[in-house]
């Protein structure tokens, strides 16, 4: 059962947003494995470590201490063996600026952190349930921010 | 150089000058002429006189022998022959005095010989007359041949002489006539030239009168320039100066002396003088630019500072260009301003802007923080709230499920202040491209964004003239009328459907003391007129105003942001808005939107 089961990243400095996250992805139905990091600097070690197995989906948080969410994705995009990652952005802002500035950078989707719990679980739903292939295919401005019907 | 008058008299008078001239060469050539030929007429008449004369003489002294013999051959006195005897000698005295008359002449010289045979022949017949009447050998018939020989002889004389005389008066007046020919000239012709001389030479004085004149007016409005300009030199507080490049000769006008700190004329200025005055700093651009304006004729504006006598720093700047003159010499001719005023002002119009620009930074990082930092803790409180599950609840007391309530309410209302607070900055700070936009379309985005609202409200809307096509911004202008719209379906009467009537019209800026300040003459006049509740118009500025709200929260939730939006939108298109209200009857809001 663990074998197929997706395996999920977040790196977030803030512990309540993780203890949101774990508790949505426990409520979630499909079979997830949820990984956290501390900060940017964490993360980039965890996945430069080739003991690491690569997570399926990474949800990057943009406000974190000693290397910013943006810096990370740009290191990302540029590291050859991780740059094919695919990357939700999971921030608390919204301003135009964060989700142009991402979206360049090459992150897959945008994701702006709800302040409902049952917001919450709905999106991750989605997220899990994306047809990778086929969003990132089909990306572009419009679409890049994940919005719930 | 226009104002420049052009005396280009001098060749003109040179001309009439030179007419003149000639013309007074050629009359007194003609009259030397003249003199001349009547000098040598007067010669000529002489020469003919004289011949005429001394053949008269010759006769005279003939016919003075002849009445000698015959008062002799009658008397027989001797006294008699005197005259006789001395006729000789006036005969010889005569005819070397005709010899010497007719020298230039062959034909008289064979005339005059003729005569002389004659003569000689005539005394040979008075010796015989003498001979043949004297007592001792008087013979009659002999007597009387001689004497009639002698007679004939004497005719002939008389006739050659007149010959000659003919002569001579045919010749004198042959060249009398040919002189009369020659002298041309009329005396007519001559005053008439003399007049048309001195008609130039009158035209030549007035023409110099009149430059005169005209030299004297611009003389006066030189004068005038020049102290317009000394005055205006000191008033706008720039001064000009001169150099000759080829006698090295500098001018400094009196505003140079004083903006250097000297009293006019105090120094005479030469090529390093004002470099002296320039602030060590700034010597080498100086030295620079005064090589520059030789090599290029003209000096782009240079900055610089100047030391003052007292060790005042002033700010200086100048100008310059390469002249040359109708004489070919070439002139430096440069303006310096004393800028320091103006400097002064900018550096403190800099530290506004630095200001500014830091108020800027620190209301973008303010934005930053709203956006973000406020957001995450309030987001955290609706989460927790969103986490306690009705079994949760169920547990809890009445007053408790109450607060949470409330908490909940207070978690949203702070959420809307936040997002509208940061929706406003973003209408200060973000980008403003202007677009040309159809207002129509922005319009139709705004009644679809507010369609649910409509509907629930019942809402109708009414255009009653189409609006402009102008240079927008998109977004903000669609935000404008969301936000009238929106606030127009708000305040709306209860148990009234509310009714908004959009109009538009082109107005002149001067009809509207509001606008009337504006840099531009047209504006389109768009007004939202609704059947709402209205206001008391004393509020009618206030409503404008970021926060400020006329009525409590419970009533109509709001956070006094969205008209202060619309009012800065309208600011970003230099435009203007106003409201006005009858309490209970409706409000109407008026755009005014620069064309």
């Amino acid at each position: 059962m663990q074998k197929n089961a997706l395996h999920i990243l977040l790196a977030d400095d803030d512990e309540d947003d993780r203890l949101f996250f774990k508790d949505a992805f426990e409520e979630v139905k499909v079979q997830t494995k949820v990984e956290f990091v501390f900060d940017g600097l964490q993360l980039m070690e965890h996945l430069m470590n080739p003991d690491t197995k690569l997570p399926d989906i990474l949800f990057l948080d943009l406000n974190m201490p000693k290397k910013t969410g943006k810096e990370c994705l740009i290191e990302i995009k540029k590291t050859e063996h991780l740059k094919n990652l695919i990357i939700a952005i999971y921030s608390t802002s919204s301003s135009d600026e964060d989700i142009e500035d991402t979206f360049i950078e090459g992150a897959n989707i945008y994701i702006k952190k709800p302040s409902d719990f049952n917001a919450l679980k709905k999106i991750i739903n989605e997220v899990i349930t994306l047809n990778w292939h086929y969003h990132t295919s089909g990306l572009n401005r419009d679409n890049f921010l994940l919005s719930l019907k | 150089m226009k104002w420049i008058p052009k005396f280009n008299s001098s060749n003109y008078l040179r001309v009439i000058f030179i007419i003149a001239i000639f013309i007074l060469l050629f009359l007194s050539s003609i009259a030397y002429k003249h003199n001349r030929d009547l000098n040598e007429s007067s010669k000529l008449l002489m020469h003919t006189y004289e011949i005429n004369i001394e053949l008269e003489r010759l006769i005279s002294a003939i016919k003075d022998a002849e009445t000698g013999q015959r008062g002799y051959m009658i008397t027989r006195n001797h006294r008699f022959l005197t005259p006789y005897l001395f006729s000789r000698d006036k005969v010889n005295t005569s005819f070397i005095a005709l010899k010497k008359l007719t020298a230039d002449n062959p034909e008289q010289k064979k005339n005059l010989e003729k005569i002389y045979k004659l003569i000689i022949q005539r005394y040979i017949s008075f010796e015989n007359c003498l001979k043949y009447s004297a007592p001792e050998t008087y013979d009659k018939r002999k007597l009387d041949n001689h004497m009639f020989g002698g007679r004939i002889l004497m005719e002939n004389i008389r006739f050659k002489v007149d010959e000659m005389n003919d002569i001579e008066k045919t010749f004198l007046n042959k060249s009398l006539k040919k002189y009369d020919q020659e002298i041309s000239l009329g005396p007519i012709l001559s005053i008439s030239l003399f007049l048309v001389a001195l008609i130039f030479i009158f035209l030549a004085y007035r023409k110099i009168s009149r430059d005169l004149e005209r030299l004297k007016i611009y003389n006066k409005k030189l004068l005038i320039s020049s102290g317009l300009m000394a005055e205006s030199e000191a008033i706008g507080k720039f001064s000009t100066w001169q150099w000759d490049l080829d006698t090295d000769k500098i001018d400094y006008s009196d505003n140079q002396f004083r903006l250097l700190g000297f009293l006019p004329n105090s120094f005479v200025p030469n090529k390093d003088s004002f470099i002296n005055f320039v602030h060590p700093e700034d010597k080498d651009i100086i030295a620079a630019s005064i090589e520059g304006i030789i090599n290029n004729k003209e000096l782009p504006f240079t900055y610089y500072k100047i030391i003052l006598p007292n060790n005042e720093i002033r700010h200086f700047k100048s100008t310059g260009k390469l002249l040359v003159d109708q004489n070919g010499s070439n002139i430096l001719l440069g303006i310096n301003f004393d800028i320091t005023d103006e400097h002064l002002l900018n550096i403190k119009l800099q530290e506004r802007n630095n200001e500014l620009e830091k108020s800027n930074k620190e209301l973008a990082s303010f934005n930053h923080v709203a956006s973000h930092d406020l957001q995450e803790p309030l987001r955290k409180i609706q989460t927790f709230i969103s986490r306690i599950s009705e079994a949760d609840k169920a547990v809890l007391s009445d007053s408790a499920k109450e607060y949470i309530i409330k908490v909940e309410t207070s978690a949203k209302r702070m959420r809307v202040l936040i997002d509208d607070l940061l929706l406003f900055s973003r209408t200060n700070t973000t980008k403003k491209e202007f677009v040309k936009s159809n207002l129509n379309e922005l319009l139709e985005n705004a009644k679809s964004e507010l369609a649910v609202i409509i509907d629930e409200k019942k809402g109708n809307l009414k255009v009653t003239a189409k609006l402009p096509k102008l240079e927008v911004i998109p977004y903000q202008i669609e935000q404008l009328f969301i936000n009238l719209i929106g606030n127009s379906l708000k305040y709306s009467k209860p148990q009234t459907a509310p009714q908004i009537t959009i109009n538009c019209e082109e107005v002149l800026s001067n009809e509207y003391p509001e606008i009337m300040e504006q840099p531009f003459k047209k504006f389109y006049k768009i007004t939202f007129t609704d059947n709402g509740m209205g206001f008391d118009p004393q509020f009618k500025d206030n409503i404008f105003v970021l926060f400020q709200r006329l009525h409590s929260k419970t009533d109509y939730p709001g956070t006094g942001i969205g008209l202060a939006i619309c009012k800065k939108i309208v600011e970003n298109h230099k435009g203007h808005i106003i409201a006005d209200s009858e309490p209970g009857k409706g409000s109407v809001f008026t755009v005014f939107l620069p064309e």
